[in-house]
């Protein structure tokens, strides 16, 4: 469904990914796992249109997106989840909700996209009218990937939702990711938590450095080596 | 409906009461257009502040070539002054388009380089000697004429002119910051990346702020170049245009659309009426001291400042 062909991104000078290629299969879990600083957020940051490629190419269902501005990613069926959950923590809960549906073609449906929501989160539909601000780190989080399922996205893109959660948050969260996989949704997945991540994913993806390390289904991936890998520097 | 019953009131002061009981009085009259005249700038940058999260010191910019270009139309072209005015809020707004390229920047870097581009439309208008009289400046600008059987040039008249462009504009703010891109641009101050990747053209949003806050700033400047018939560069472009607006809307409170007004008519009039009074020579250091004062006890400014001890009183009582 998305090929990543050979790009090349980075910050100014500084060049951050070096030639990567990978590609997320239709209804499948594709997960990115590595070090802090290997660059695994600036891919998804290139993939969402946030950084220009300097080198290679993007394709989504076989066309190229190279060059989409960010904001005309929702229409072409692509969400993403930032790092950091980046909810508005000065508006409601809703708000920041019907926010996910802005795009026009969205906001017809914004009402029904909202129940489904709560349906899915029931901790926000308690507190619809609280400002995003007041909640916790793991609530925050389900609001984040709750604003991202408002436009309805083939493709979801998220980026490090464990990091900094309670432990038993952070099972309930990779049950919603269950849940989503078997929605039928592409999910691409950055996550610190190699044990977890490699468990709902189906293909593996390593990175290092800003280079594809290793790649693997996941059903043959070896924790022990994977850990081998990851500290190997 | 307390909110709307205070601001009839504020309507009825405004129209009414202080023009019969002020009108004959050309020096309070005169304050209160000078006020009106930094609220309404005050507004506009406010309004590229608070919903394009922008912060400019190039306002003044605006304010010339709206001044510039009004002037020039009444004088060389024979244009109707209404039509001068807004024309110099479009010549203002052209203004803005080169300034597009510093949308990119953030924060101080946005606020320095709007502070350059300011600049370079002063030094245009000193000069281009032929087209705005360079540095000797441009007299006798037409007044505002006489319609309805009520003479406009005069005081009472500049007021009520300034004072319903000024709510005119206050209106417009209201209807852009309920809107659906009202909301869009509120969720732009806690992450500009997270309403890009939730489909919001943040590029464009910000944009068409600077177009309204331009718009907005130059037929102020429209205004005033017709109010005082007289322009020159040093004090068209001067850079008090934009440091009394931003102290006015901070101290009023920026967040909000009537602290900017309210502001402005507060800090110019304490300061005119009181503190120059007191103090004839550098009495701003007694306005610095109550901005500080503000910004320690209510960062939010004076209008959050009064909501808050109404919504207290209303609890004790």
């Amino acid at each position: 469904m998305l090929e990543v062909d050979n790009i090349r991104a980075g910050y100014g000078a500084i060049n951050v990914l070096w030639d990567v290629s990978l590609s997320a299969a239709a209804g499948q879990m594709t997960t990115i796992i590595g070090p802090n600083g290997a660059g695994k957020t600036t891919l998804l940051r290139s993939i969402m249109g946030l950084l220009p490629l300097t080198q290679g190419d993007i394709r989504l269902h076989g066309r190229s997106i190279r060059g989409t501005a960010p904001w005309d990613m929702s229409g072409l069926g692509v969400a993403m989840i930032p790092e950091g959950r980046m909810i508005f923590k000065d508006m409601t809960i809703e708000e920041n909700l019907l926010m996910g549906a802005f795009p026009k073609q969205h906001r017809a449906a914004a009402r029904q996209k909202c129940e489904q929501a709560y349906a899915m989160f029931p901790c926000l539909q308690e507190r619809w009218n609280l400002l995003a601000g007041m909640l916790s780190g793991g609530e925050s989080q389900m609001l984040a990937m709750a604003r991202g399922l408002m436009s309805d996205p083939e493709l979801l893109i998220i980026d490090e939702p464990s990091l900094g959660l309670a432990p038993v948050v952070v099972n309930e969260l990779f049950g919603v990711l269950g849940r989503l996989k078997a929605e039928g949704r592409t999910i691409i997945l950055v996550e610190q938590n190699t044990q977890k991540a490699v468990g709902v994913a189906d293909q593996v993806h390593l990175m290092q450095s800003g280079k594809i390390a290793l790649s693997q289904p996941a059903a043959e991936v070896s924790l022990e080596h994977l850990h081998d890998l990851y500290f190997a520097h | 409906m307390k909110t709307n019953a205070s601001i009839w009131v504020l309507l009825l002061v405004a129209y009414g009461a202080i023009p019969l009981t002020l009108g004959s009085n050309h020096y309070v009259m005169s304050l209160l257009v000078a006020a009106l005249v930094i609220g309404g700038i005050a507004l506009a940058w406010a309004l590229l502040g608070n919903l394009g999260g922008m912060v400019s010191f190039g306002h003044s910019a605006f304010f010339g070539v709206g001044a510039y270009v009004s002037a020039l139309l009444t004088l060389k072209a024979g244009t109707p002054i209404v039509i001068a005015m807004l024309l110099g809020g479009v010549g203002a707004l052209l203004a803005s388009l080169v300034m597009l390229p510093v949308l990119r920047l953030r924060g101080p870097y946005f606020a320095l380089a709007i502070l350059a581009y300011a600049h370079i439309f002063k030094i245009i208008a000193t000069e281009w000697t032929a087209v705005t009289g360079g540095s000797a400046g441009l007299s006798s600008i037409p007044r505002f004429p006489t319609a309805f059987g009520f003479d406009f040039s005069g005081k009472v008249g500049s007021y009520l002119i300034i004072l319903s462009v000024v709510l005119i504009f206050a209106l417009c703010y209201r209807l852009i910051r309920a809107s659906d891109y009202g909301i869009a641009l509120r969720a732009m101050h806690d992450s500009e990346d997270a309403t890009r990747v939730i489909g919001v053209n943040s590029v464009l949003l910000k944009a068409l702020m600077l177009f309204v806050s331009a718009f907005m700033t130059g037929v102020i400047g429209a205004f005033n170049a017709h109010y005082i018939n007289f322009l020159e560069p040093d004090y068209a472009f001067n850079g008090l245009w934009v440091t009394l607006p931003i102290v006015a809307a901070i101290f009023g409170g920026y967040r909000t659309i009537l602290g900017p007004l309210i502001g402005a008519v507060t800090v110019y009039l304490i300061d005119q009426l009181v503190f120059k009074s007191l103090i004839p020579y550098g009495h701003q250091l007694i306005l610095g001291a109550l901005l500080v004062a503000m910004i320690l006890f209510s960062p939010s400014g004076l209008v959050p400042l009064l909501r808050a001890s109404v919504r207290r009183n209303h609890a004790a009582g």
